[in-house]
Formats: C-alpha cells, sequence, structure tokens
C-alpha cells in the first residue's frame, strides 16, 4: 500500500503534539477512541474571547494514519473560528493525505476529535455564561 | 476463510490449546510440500495453498482476540470498524493516561517501570480474557454485546502489551 508524501510527512514530523490545561475555561477537550482497533486521540483548542482558536494541540496514541489526521486537523484548526472549524469534515482530512480505503475511519475519528473538543469548549462557555 | 473448518474443530472460543495444536500439526504434515512431490503440479499448488490456509487459521485461533472474533463472526454478529459499541470516556481517558505514563518510561529508558506496567497491564488482560470466555460461553444477544465490549477494552489493553514488547526488544538489541 502507497500512502501520500503528505501523510508520510505529518506521521515523521506531527505538528502540534502536546497538552493544553483541560481544566482552563477557554480550552475545549476532545477525547476519543476507535475499539475496533485500540486507537486512541485526544485533541484540544484553545479559543480567543473573539472566538477564534489560537491553538491547538493533539495527542494521538495508534497507527500513523490516525497520528497524520490528527495532526493536520490542529493544523487546520489554528487561525478558525469556532463556527469555520465545525464545518471540517473527514471526507476533507482524507483527500489531503489521500488516505487508503481501509485508513478512512482515521479521518472520521479526527472529525469526531474536532467536534468533541468544540461541543466540550461551548459547553464549558454556557455554563460560565449560567454563573453569570 | 472460516478458520474453524479448516482446521476441523467446533466454533468456540474455549478449545483446547492441545487439540488446536495437534489439529494443526496433523494437517501440516498431509500437506507438507513432501509428501506431494509426486504428483501432478495442480495438486501440489492446491496442496501448499491449503497448507498456507492452515497455518493462517491457526494463528487466528491461537490468538484470544482474533478467536473471540471468529466466535462471534460465526454467530452472524458484524465485526469491524463502525459496527462495535464505542468505548467508554472512562477507558478513553484511563487509555490516554496509562499510555502518556508508558511513553514518558519508555522515552526515559525506565526498564524497571515499563517492565511494572507491563505486568499490570498483562493482569488486567488476564482478567478481561476469563470474562470473555466466561461471557461466550453462552450464545445469546446479551452475551454477544458483552464480548465485544470487552473485546474493545482488549484491544486497547494489546496495543499498551505491543508497546512493552517493541520496548523489550530493542533493550535485549
Amino acid at each position: 500500500m502507497a500512502y501520500s508524501e503528505k501523510l508520510i510527512e505529518h506521521y515523521e514530523n506531527p505538528r502540534n503534539v502536546g497538552t493544553l490545561d483541560k481544566n482552563d475555561d477557554d480550552v475545549g477537550t476532545g477525547l476519543v477512541g476507535a475499539p475496533a482497533c485500540g486507537d486512541v486521540m485526544r485533541l484540544q483548542i484553545k479559543v480567543s474571547d473573539e472566538g477564534v482558536i489560537e491553538d491547538a494541540k493533539f495527542k494521538t496514541f495508534g497507527c500513523g494514519s490516525a497520528i497524520a489526521s490528527s495532526s493536520l486537523a490542529t493544523e487546520w484548526l489554528k487561525g478558525k473560528t469556532i463556527d469555520q472549524a465545525d464545518t471540517i469534515k473527514n471526507s476533507m482530512i482524507a483527500e489531503e493525505l489521500n488516505l487508503p480505503p481501509v485508513k478512512i475511519h482515521c479521518s472520521v475519528l479526527a472529525e469526531d476529535a474536532i467536534k468533541s473538543a468544540i461541543a466540550d469548549y461551548r459547553a464549558k462557555q454556557a455554563a460560565k455564561r449560567a454563573m453569570k | 476463510m472460516d478458520p474453524f473448518a479448516t482446521l476441523g474443530v467446533e466454533p468456540r472460543f474455549d478449545l483446547d490449546p492441545a487439540e488446536l495444536e495437534r489439529r494443526h500439526r496433523e494437517l501440516s504434515r498431509a500437506l507438507h510440500p513432501d509428501r506431494h512431490a509426486a504428483e501432478p503440479p495442480a495438486q501440489r499448488r492446491l496442496a501448499l495453498s491449503r497448507a498456507i490456509e492452515v497455518n493462517e487459521a491457526y494463528r487466528m485461533l491461537k490468538d484470544p482476540i482474533r478467536r473471540a472474533e471468529r466466535v462471534l463472526e460465526a454467530r452472524g454478529v458484524p465485526i469491524g470498524e463502525g459496527k462495535e459499541p464505542p468505548a467508554s470516556g472512562a477507558l478513553l481517558m484511563e487509555m490516554m493516561e496509562s499510555r502518556e505514563t508508558l511513553a514518558d518510561a519508555v522515552r526515559a529508558k525506565d526498564a524497571a517501570t515499563v517492565a511494572r506496567l507491563g505486568d499490570e497491564m498483562r493482569d488486567r488482560e488476564r482478567g478481561l480474557l476469563t470474562k470473555l470466555a466466561a461471557a461466550l460461553a453462552t450464545v445469546s444477544p446479551e452475551t454477544s454485546q458483552q464480548a465485544m465490549v470487552l473485546l474493545g477494552e482488549l484491544r486497547y489493553t494489546r496495543r499498551f502489551l505491543d508497546e512493552v514488547s517493541a520496548f523489550e526488544e530493542v533493550l535485549a538489541g
């Protein structure tokens, strides 16, 4: 199976590996997994007061395609508004990395991680507003 | 390929390992190229491809995770990406944490910690396999569902233990 250069590049030099403070109100954390293969992926976003994603980090324990998918996702997330980020689809990730069909589920995992990080951030903001 | 049929054993999880090994040995002997050297090429090829199939079936059924998957499949339960129950948030959190702890110990080349983490995970795997055997002992939608959840967790423990083995192999040089 031939993997694309871009995929290999992200796998060998993953961007934005790391952790943000999950207790920070401005940080949304998504933790997702694929029980069919034992992968686990954490993706975090830090959102400015203007609603722009100023930082994104990930940590993935899984195959090369899962690592590359989440690495690319964090690269795309930075600088986007929350609403723009919400429009990222797994098919866009799969296309950009030219994922083989058996690895499409890795891009689905990355989209799930983005959605779940956004949902976590929105829930925190809603809770904060409710407190006021 | 139905690995149970290939090896001529019942499609059940609690197969006797000695019986499995005996079937594999017998079939491999019968299919050995030396025994078919005098036959026409088509027959020789057939024996060879069956020998390969027998080896693959044996490897599949020896591994408890893959054996459980085949047992469920034989019961008509769909297995694979998107067909499995999602992992619980608590399990994912725990696995993320334990993988990070392991990664730190590997990075620090802390063999004692890696060995301890490996032992703990092996204990857990043993416990899960016992539960899996119990779940697969009865055939019902409920027990199949239980088995799927246990399998999901087992794939995480397996991945963890693969990392431990990889580290130990590097260390052993």
